[in-house]
């Protein structure tokens, strides 16, 4: 009877995700059909309609027999600039706490057992965890923009701006009735640099937990050969980081899904344009940002298929993440190392 | 009508009152954040004297109001831009809607600009490059010849704008799109447009944000907001040419001059850059939305309930708005709402003006 029950349970979980795709593909389908693969690489997002005078190649109005001769641009969904965003904002998020994270996790397991104090620092780490993304967002917003705008953004530009070959970190072009116009970048502190920092702040805990229990799971005996073949305390770790390798791998896959899915604290600090900028300190906006801004208000049709094509295409981007993550780290740890 | 209507009325509250009674009439509308708080307070005041009459507006946004309405899960929707062509199609034709406005709302261009001595003025055209770019610093030369007298800064432009569907950027961008042909041409109208920079903000509370926390911004938000939160904001230059701040009166002026155009029971009228020396350019309406036949409420009380409801606005709402900073109709749009209020009907019967 019990083991029905939880055969069951089991399913319901399953045929949740399946249907969660299925509903999300169904209701995508308009713009599926619509964009195709092209929604992908197509970099225009624009819900209105314009009409404006058509412009030759040369930049100037094309005059017609009637006078202005007109263009009309319909809506146009593209997602390129929001992969680009949660691609970028994920892996400077990875870069940032990555290190920090397998040096907590080394702390965790080599360093502070002796000191006594693994169990306080754990809970720490776990409880950094639990913290609600908007407590995140809200941190960002009134601590982290502020300071970087007022105190990192001048120094940056003062000391980086000088330097040749840099130019594009502190400034944009617009294109504007056919001209281009090369503006500086307001550096304020909502950009996708700020929303990086944060991501990386909010996957540090989850990084951090699973190498720690990675790293645990590595045998003693494999820790207790090296040193006795006369390695140090240091090249000891480094063999222990290698033997993980695989499960490393997958706590920051893992990482990674959280902050290619988080919304509301980067909703909050990076800016909200759906643009691509070479330079980091320019506002973006990633997938999840984009559905948190525009899905509430989104009552066109193709809008809003747009918008569940963004988020079909967040949700397999996420699944295929955590599927590989969970065979990483669940799957037996490799003995190359030896 | 003006005679018949005290009968009517009396008559009708009587009646109202007697079948009320029996069972409490539970009503719900949704759409435009801009008016809700009003809304809010119209449904409170009116409970007062009707206290069986319950009526519960959720302030989802104009496009959400538009929908609801359309899909018949809301007795009415509201929304701040006018129903469109392919929308009012979708809800059955002109024939088969009931568009009103309630009342008038301001769009400011509100600024944080540190150490002036004195507000910003600012016109279309200059708003309208900021937005596009074209101006990036405060210490702009057009915007020091606008500014007499005003020491501005060599801080760079942030233009803040809405992310969400809304009818606060709809009535911005046509506002500006009148006023620069390439910013029509680069960024165009509507409820939610491409912004070529900037910073995007959910709501006015996210726009708001920014520029609060922002040296240098502008952004554009709803002028009670901005009131309410004490938010700088520039003194508009109209048709006339003058220099115009946001205010009930300026704002109300700037309805008068629109209503000419309302017809029929789909009342539109765009209130921007009206004529008149002290009317405010950025001016709209914003609009309740009703099936004609009100056979998306189920019971004849009801939908009589409901219709009660939006005459007393109508005649009795001005007051509270006023209160609360937003302009309210002028006498003659108020009989041209009478006349399209007075096409309702339910299950094919009238249902006849008054309380």
């Amino acid at each position: 009877m019990l083991r029905w029950a939880c055969r069951l349970s089991g399913l319901v979980i399953a045929a949740m995700l399946a249907a969660l795709i299925l509903v999300l593909a169904n209701s995508a389908l308009p713009a599926i059909r619509k964009f195709g693969a092209g929604f992908i690489t197509s970099s225009e997002w624009r819900v209105n309609e314009i009409e404006r005078p058509l412009r030759g190649p040369d930049g100037k109005v094309v005059m017609g027999e009637d006078g202005v001769v007109m263009e009309i641009l319909p809506p146009a969904f593209g997602a390129l600039p929001v992969i680009y965003g949660t691609a970028a904002t994920s892996l400077i998020a990875l870069v940032v706490a990555v290190p920090l994270s397998l040096g907590a996790a080394l702390f965790l397991v080599r360093v502070a057992p002796r000191l006594r104090i693994a169990g306080p620092v754990s809970f720490l780490v776990e409880f950094l965890a639990a913290i609600p993304s908007l407590a995140f967002g809200v941190w960002g917003l009134f601590v982290l923009a502020p300071m970087f705008q007022n105190s990192v953004a001048p120094l940056l530009r003062r000391i980086l701006e000088p330097v040749p070959g840099l130019h594009w970190l502190f400034f944009e072009k617009i294109t504007v009735a056919g001209r281009i116009i090369e503006r500086p970048i307001p550096l304020n502190g909502r950009d996708l640099l700020t929303g990086s920092l944060i991501l990386a702040v909010m996957i540090l805990p989850i990084i951090t937990s699973v190498s720690r229990d990675v790293l645990r799971s590595v045998p003693r005996i494999q820790i207790e050969g090296t040193l006795a073949l006369g390695a140090t305390w240091w090249q000891s770790c480094v063999a222990m980081l290698r033997y993980a390798r695989s499960g490393l791998l997958g706590a920051v896959l893992l990482g990674l899904a959280r902050a290619a899915g988080e919304t509301m604290a980067v909703t909050m600090v990076i800016g909200n344009n759906n643009q691509i900028s070479a330079s980091p300190f320019a506002p973006a906006q990633t997938m999840a940002s984009l559905l948190a801004n525009e899905f509430g208000e989104a009552t066109d049709g193709m809008h809003r298929a747009a918008l569940l094509y963004v988020a079909l295409i967040l949700l397999v981007m996420s699944l295929a993440f955590n599927v590989v993550a969970r065979k990483l780290v669940v799957g037996r740890p490799s003995h190359a190392v030896h | 009508m003006g005679v018949i209507r005290p009968a009517l009325i009396s008559a009708l509250a009587a009646w109202c009152g007697a079948t009320a009674l029996a069972s409490e009439v539970r009503l719900s509308g949704a759409g435009a954040t801009f008016p809700a708080p009003l809304y809010t307070r119209w449904v409170s005041e009116y409970q007062r004297e009707h206290p069986d009459v319950k009526i519960d507006y959720r302030s989802i946004g104009s496009g959400g109001g538009v929908k609801a309405i359309t899909d018949k899960t809301v007795a009415f929707g509201a929304s701040d831009a006018p129903l469109t062509e392919k929308e009012i199609a979708a809800m059955g034709g002109t024939d088969a809607v009931v568009q009103f406005p309630t009342v008038l709302g301001a769009v400011v261009a509100a600024y944080n600009v540190p150490g002036l001595n004195k507000p910003l003025q600012l016109t279309g055209a200059v708003l309208a490059d900021m937005y596009l770019g074209r101006i990036s610093s405060w210490d702009d030369p057009r915007i020091k010849e606008l500014n007499p007298g005003v020491a501005l800064p060599a801080l760079a432009v942030t233009p803040a704008f809405r992310t969400d569907g809304s009818g606060t950027t709809y009535v911005f961008t046509n506002f500006l799109a009148e006023q620069s042909a390439d910013f029509k041409g680069e960024v165009g109208t509507g409820k939610q447009v491409k912004w070529p920079l900037g910073q995007g903000g959910k709501g006015n509370e996210g726009v708001a944000a920014v520029i609060q926390q922002t040296a240098g911004s502008i952004g554009y938000i709803e002028h009670n907001y901005a009131v309410a939160n004490k938010i700088a904001s520039a003194a508009v230059q109209n048709k006339a040419g003058k220099f115009v701040s946001a205010t009930v009166e300026s704002v109300s002026l700037a309805g008068e001059g629109a209503a000419t155009g309302m017809k029929g029971t789909v009342l539109r009228a765009d209130a921007w850059n009206q004529p008149g020396e002290k009317a405010y350019p950025i001016s709209a309406f914003t609009y309740v939305i009703l099936y004609r036949n009100l056979d998306n409420i189920k019971a004849g009380a009801d939908a009589r309930a409901l219709m009660a409801f939006w005459w007393w606005c109508i005649e009795s709402g001005g007051k509270y708005a006023t209160e609360m900073e937003y302009a309210p109709l002028s006498p003659s749009v108020r009989d041209a709402v009478a006349k399209a209020l007075g096409q309702i009907t339910h299950a094919g019967n009238p249902i006849p003006a008054g309380r």
